[in-house]
């Protein structure tokens, strides 16, 4: 049998039912494997090995007695650290939160808990999720597998170093303009951002309310189904969730109507753009029709992407004012805005730009210059989507316009790094579901495919992903040692 | 260009301290990224905004029931009479 660490959450839920291995067995591996590359990755921000191997012990101790262990009975999951987990400290990779531990877990940390899952640690992202490499994590970056020299993507950049390195079998990231897609991509391994409201967010530390969800990143489409089925569903602590069908694998594809994006591709590295077309063309082999269209003001999604998201960070990051949690700061010695102004110093300098861009834009002269111009562009984007997709199943392109980059390259040009972002905001901004695959390779360095679907057709983005996987024949696993 | 005194007046309104290199160098990074959020200017159109990500209807809504987590409780700054203690406002 192949390392334990390496098997795919189906696998690892089988081979403990069936008593090929046991669930400490399987923990043990990948604890060990941690231990091999974790001090080359950076993923964890904190880890759980004590607890991961008690959880495993009750799994099995079930299994001797005959119990249900769950529909995941014995998976680790790496949690992004901006996600609740009781008692385990929640840091959202700031200096503002490092030493909050959460009293309450969130809805899909409850939801993986029922089902058996283990929850082995919180990993490391962009500070609150403001970024695309981790750079802006007040701890330490993370590491691509694939080549240590360059960036894993972010803002969930931990999730998808853990998961392509196997120190996690699966992992759960939030993505608010391609926090999942952008890593899954960067770290060759499959991402889903659900449609908004698919997804309970309680318990999700808030950037931008209205763009966010939590999706898996995994190593297979299989994964990523078992995941979402666990983790959807109506929410009585989130009003935006609702209910949904469960989503299925299916061995057929059902001949989906598929359109290109043009201006996904515009722009693109040329060997990001060369393996997009080889990738369409394999749309063909299994019975899917592929045509190439244009969306209309696309090129304003990013502009307002930054608008909304900045104007609602500034308002949900309001909150950290150090009174209930925080640091030590005796408030008798200080007068009310000065206290706040001081603490408040202590965010990272990316998410204080976001903060200060987002009053910037919702102060009275130029809110409707920005702001409103943004939800109107948010309006008019969502339509024109619904509007294709009653002629076309889903829209592809390339998740990233580029392949992952060095470390350093962008982190003194903040629109620099913004622009990395161009192909993955239109899905937050209209509200559907988009999910990354694996595709390709150029140089060593992955290149994912992003598939954009209507909302709640979740559904047509497993078919067509898993068909795909299918044909796709390309390295799995990093030559990490 | 946006002023230091702008950058100034921003940081104050958002309750945060800037260090001084911050204060140097964002005023240039905050000009380019409106400049950037500028062409939203261009965006002509007076369709109404209608974004219904997910309707909620009242009578939806969970009731006003209080339920605990079971957690530690978080006591800072808390007085003994149960009051929330913040900083003096003058």
């Amino acid at each position: 049998m192949s390392n334990l660490y390496d098997l795919l959450a189906y696998e690892v839920v089988e081979g403990i039912e069936e008593g090929l291995f046991t669930a400490e067995e399987y923990v043990c591996s990948v604890i060990k494997r941690i231990e091999g590359v974790e001090s080359k990755l950076h993923s964890f921000i904190s880890l759980d090995s004590e607890g991961a191997l008690s959880s495993a012990k009750l799994i099995d101790r079930k299994l001797k007695e005959k119990e249900n262990i769950g529909l995941l009975g014995g998976v680790t999951v790496g949690i992004k650290d901006n996600i609740s987990t009781k008692d385990i400290r929640t840091t959202c990779a700031s200096n503002i939160l490092k030493d909050y531990v959460p009293s309450y877990d969130g809805t899909v940390i409850r939801h993986l808990k029922e089902n058996g899952a283990i929850i082995l640690g919180k990993l490391n992202l962009d500070e609150f999720g403001m970024g695309s490499t981790t750079e802006y994590s007040r701890f330490m970056p993370t590491h691509n597998p694939w080549n240590l020299d360059y960036v894993p993507g972010g803002s969930s950049g931990g999730c998808g170093a853990a998961v392509a390195a196997g120190e996690c079998t699966v992992s759960l990231g939030s993505d608010t303009g391609g926090s999942i897609r952008c890593p899954a991509s960067f770290c060759s391994v499959v991402g889903l951002k659900p449609t908004y409201g698919k997804v309970s967010r309680y318990g999700l530390i808030s950037y931008a309310n209205s763009l966010e969800q939590i999706g898996p990143i995994c190593r297979s489409v299989k994964d990523v189904v078992m995941i979402m089925n666990i983790i959807s569903g109506k929410d009585m602590n989130d009003n935006t969730s609702v209910s949904s069908s469960p989503i299925t694998i299916n061995d057929k594809s059902n001949n989906l109507d598929i359109a290109i994006v043009k201006e996904l591709i515009d722009g693109s590295d040329d060997a990001v753009t060369r393996t997009i077309y080889s990738t369409s063309e394999k749309f063909k082999e299994i019975r899917c029709e592929c045509n190439e269209i244009s969306i209309k003001n696309l090129n304003y999604a990013l502009p307002s992407y930054y608008t909304l998201a900045s104007a609602e960070a500034s308002s949900n990051l309001a909150r950290y004012d150090n009174i209930r949690y925080g640091f030590d700061l005796p408030i008798d010695d200080y007068k009310w805005d000065n206290y706040f102004s001081n603490v408040r110093k202590n965010f990272g300098e990316e998410v204080k730009r976001r903060i200060l861009i987002g009053s910037y834009v919702l102060s009275s002269g130029y809110y409707s210059k920005y702001y409103l111009k943004a939800r109107r562009l948010r309006s008019l984007l969502r339509l024109e989507l619904l509007t294709l997709f009653k002629k076309y199943d889903l829209l592809i392109g390339p998740t990233m316009p580029i392949l992952p980059f060095k470390f350093g390259e962008k982190i003194d040009d903040p629109l620099k790094m913004y622009l990395v972002d161009i192909n993955t905001v239109i899905a937050n901004l209209a509200g559907i579901p988009a999910i990354t695959l694996p595709v390709g390779f150029s140089n060593g360095l992955p290149i994912g495919l992003q598939i954009m679907a209507a909302p709640f057709e979740e559904q047509k983005l497993i078919d067509a992903s898993y068909a795909l996987e299918n044909t796709i024949n390309i390295q799995r696993r990093p030559n990490l040692i | 260009m946006i002023s230091k005194d702008e950058l100034a007046y921003l940081a104050k309104i958002s309750k945060i301290d800037l260090s001084e290199d911050e204060a140097e160098k964002f005023p240039k990074q905050l000009e380019r990224t409106i400049e950037y959020i500028d062409i939203l200017e261009q965006l002509s159109s007076d369709d109404p905004i209608v974004l219904d990500l997910q309707e909620i209807k009242f009578d939806e809504l969970r009731d006003d029931v209080i339920y605990t987590s079971g957690g530690r409780p978080i006591n800072k700054n808390l007085t003994e009479d149960g009051f929330l203690k913040g900083p003096k406002m003058k």
